[in-house]
C-alpha cells in the first residue's frame, strides 16, 4: 500500500444527513497530519470513519492496518478502579487473543510504552487520580501497546499542562520517525506548524497540503468562519488564534 | 434451610461476578429492570404449570434484546429504553395477575422470593449462572473492562465490543432469572448492584471489585437469609435491607476515613 491513509470523497454522518463530506486525501506512511477545525467541524466524525465506526455513506477509505485511537481524555472515566499499568496493558487486546489473561511479554511491553511517556513510576496509581496531561500520556502508551502503523488522536493537546504537551509533541516526532503516521484533531491553529501536513475541516474538506500552502488566510477563515481573530500581522501562520464561543 | 443457604451462595457468585462489570458498565438500572420484567413471565407459568425459569428466562431474554435493539438504532437512549419496556412488562404482569389469573398470594412469592420450596432445578439453574459467570469473567473480563473504561476508545482495540456488549446483557438477564425464586423479581437488584456498588468503595482494581463483590454478596445472603427466618419474612426484603444498610455504612465509614 502507498498510503498509510487514503480517503476519496467520503461522506459520513449519523444516520440522517452526512455532518462531514467532500473529504478526499491521502497521506504516505510516516507522516505527521494535524486535523484542523472548529469543535462540531467533523474532526472526531472523521476518526470514527477512519476507525471503521461509523460506515461512510458515500465514497471510500482506506487505512492501512486498524488504527489505534485515543479519544478525547474528558470521555474517559476518572472513578474507574484501573492503575496506569492496567489501562496501558488495554492495548494488547489488540493483538488477538483478547480472551487469555496478559502474558509477561505484553505486561512488559506495557511498562516500557509508560517509561516512553514518562510515567514509568506511576504505573501502580490509579489513572483517575492522574492529572490531566499525565492521563492523556497513559493512553498515548496503551496506543504505542497497541502497536500500529496509523494513529488517531482526537485533541491529545486540549487541557494538557505546558510539560505533558511538550513531551507529547516529542513523542509524536518519535513515533513518526519509527514510520507510524499520526492524525492529530486541534482546534488550535498555532500547534498546526509543526506538523507534515494540515488537513482543514468544516463539516467539509477546506484545504489538506503542508502548513504553508493549507494554512493560508483564506482557508483558515473557510474553516473557522467568523470564530477567526487574527491578533497582529505579523504572517498569517504565527499571528491567530481562535476565540471559541462554546460550551 | 441448608438449601437456601446453598442457594444464596451460588447465586452470590453469579451476581458478584457479574455485579462487578454491571456497576463498571453502569447497568445498574438495566439488571433492575431486566429482573422486574419477568415478572409477567412469572405470573403466566404460575397460572399455567409451565416452568418458570423458561417463562422468566424468555421474556428476560427477550427483554434484553429489545433494549440493547433501541440502544442500537439510538432512536431512544439507552436508559429511557430500559424504562420504557420496565413499565410496560410491569404494566402486563399487573394486569395478568390481577384481571386474567387471579394469582393472589402467588403474586408477593414471584416478587420477593420465598425460602421454601427451593426446588433441585432451581440450584441447578444457580449453578449453571454460577459456572457461566465465571468462566465468562476469565474469558471476558479484560474486553468488558476495557469497553467500560472507553467506550469510545474500545472497538479500535479489535475487541469485538457488540459481542461482548450482547453477552454481559444476556449472562445478566440469565443469572437474573436464577435469582427470582430466591429473592424474587423485584429485588434482584438487592443480590446484583447492591455488594458490587458497596465493594466498589473500597477497592483499587477490578480484580478486588470482583473478589469483593462475590464476599459482599455471599455475606449479605448468609445473614440476609437468617433474618429473614427471624422476622418471618421472605428472604427478597431482608437481603436488600440489609444491602442497603450496609452500603450506607460503607459509604459513611469512608467518608470518614
Amino acid at each position: 500500500m502507498s498510503s498509510a491513509v487514503a480517503v476519496e470523497g467520503l461522506a459520513v454522518g449519523y444516520g440522517g444527513a452526512p455532518v462531514l463530506r467532500d473529504v478526499s486525501f491521502s497521506v504516505p506512511p510516516a507522516r505527521s497530519v494535524c486535523v484542523l477545525g472548529p469543535n462540531g467541524g467533523g474532526k472526531t466524525t472523521l476518526f470514527r470513519a477512519l476507525t471503521g465506526e461509523l460506515r461512510p455513506l458515500d465514497g471510500r477509505v482506506q487505512v492501512d492496518g486498524r488504527p489505534a485511537y485515543v479519544a478525547q481524555t474528558e470521555r474517559t472515566r476518572l472513578d474507574f478502579p484501573v492503575s496506569a499499568l492496567d489501562v496501558a496493558l488495554m492495548g494488547s487486546l489488540a493483538h488477538g487473543r483478547w480472551w487469555l489473561p496478559a502474558a509477561r511479554q505484553e505486561r512488559d511491553a506495557a511498562r516500557a510504552a509508560l517509561e516512553r511517556v514518562g510515567l514509568a513510576d506511576e504505573e501502580a496509581s490509579r489513572f483517575g487520580e492522574l492529572s490531566g496531561g499525565q492521563r492523556q500520556r497513559v493512553l498515548l502508551a496503551r496506543a504505542i501497546v497497541q502497536d500500529t502503523p496509523v494513529l488517531l488522536l482526537d485533541e491529545p493537546l486540549a487541557g494538557v499542562d505546558p510539560a505533558s504537551a511538550e513531551l507529547i509533541s516529542a513523542l509524536f516526532d518519535e513515533l513518526r520517525s519509527e514510520g507510524r503516521t499520526l492524525l492529530v484533531s486541534t482546534h488550535d491553529v498555532r500547534s498546526a506548524r509543526r506538523f507534515d501536513l494540515v488537513l482543514c475541516l468544516s463539516r467539509r474538506q477546506v484545504a489538506f497540503g503542508p502548513p504553508a500552502e493549507a494554512l493560508d488566510q483564506a482557508s483558515l477563515e473557510a474553516t473557522y468562519g467568523s470564530e477567526l481573530i487574527v491578533i497582529d500581522d505579523d504572517g498569517p501562520l504565527r499571528a491567530v488564534t481562535v476565540q471559541h464561543h462554546e460550551h | 434451610m441448608r438449601t437456601a443457604l446453598f442457594e444464596l451462595g451460588l447465586l452470590a457468585v453469579a451476581a458478584g461476578v457479574l455485579g462487578a462489570w454491571i456497576v463498571l458498565r453502569r447497568l445498574a438500572f438495566f439488571s433492575h429492570a431486566v429482573g422486574t420484567a419477568t415478572f409477567p413471565g412469572l405470573v403466566v407459568a404460575d397460572a399455567s404449570g409451565i416452568s418458570a425459569t423458561v417463562a422468566g428466562l424468555a421474556v428476560a431474554l427477550g427483554y434484553a434484546g429489545g433494549v440493547e435493539r433501541a440502544q442500537r438504532a439510538g432512536r431512544v437512549p439507552g436508559e429511557a429504553a430500559t424504562g420504557l419496556l420496565l413499565v410496560a412488562a410491569l404494566a402486563t404482569g399487573v394486569v395478568l395477575a390481577s384481571d386474567v389469573f387471579h394469582s393472589g398470594g402467588a403474586v408477593d412469592r414471584l416478587l420477593f422470593g420465598t425460602l421454601l420450596g427451593l426446588s433441585g432445578g432451581d440450584l441447578a439453574v444457580s449453578a449453571a449462572a454460577a459456572v457461566l459467570a465465571g468462566a465468562a469473567a476469565l474469558t471476558l473480563g479484560r474486553a468488558w473492562t476495557a469497553l467500560a473504561f472507553d467506550p469510545a476508545g474500545a472497538p479500535a482495540l479489535g475487541i469485538p465490543t457488540a459481542t461482548a456488549e450482547r453477552l454481559l446483557l444476556g449472562l445478566v438477564a440469565l443469572a437474573t432469572v436464577a435469582a427470582i425464586p430466591a429473592v424474587g423479581a423485584l429485588l434482584v437488584t438487592a443480590l446484583f448492584v447492591v455488594p458490587a456498588a458497596t465493594a466498589r468503595l473500597f477497592t483499587r482494581s477490578v480484580t478486588g471489585l470482583v473478589a469483593g463483590a462475590v464476599a459482599v454478596a455471599a455475606a449479605e445472603g448468609a445473614v440476609g437469609l437468617y433474618l429473614a427466618l427471624w422476622l418471618n419474612a421472605p428472604p427478597g426484603p431482608a437481603v436488600a435491607a440489609l444491602g442497603a444498610a450496609v452500603f450506607a455504612a460503607a459509604l459513611a465509614a469512608r467518608s470518614v476515613a
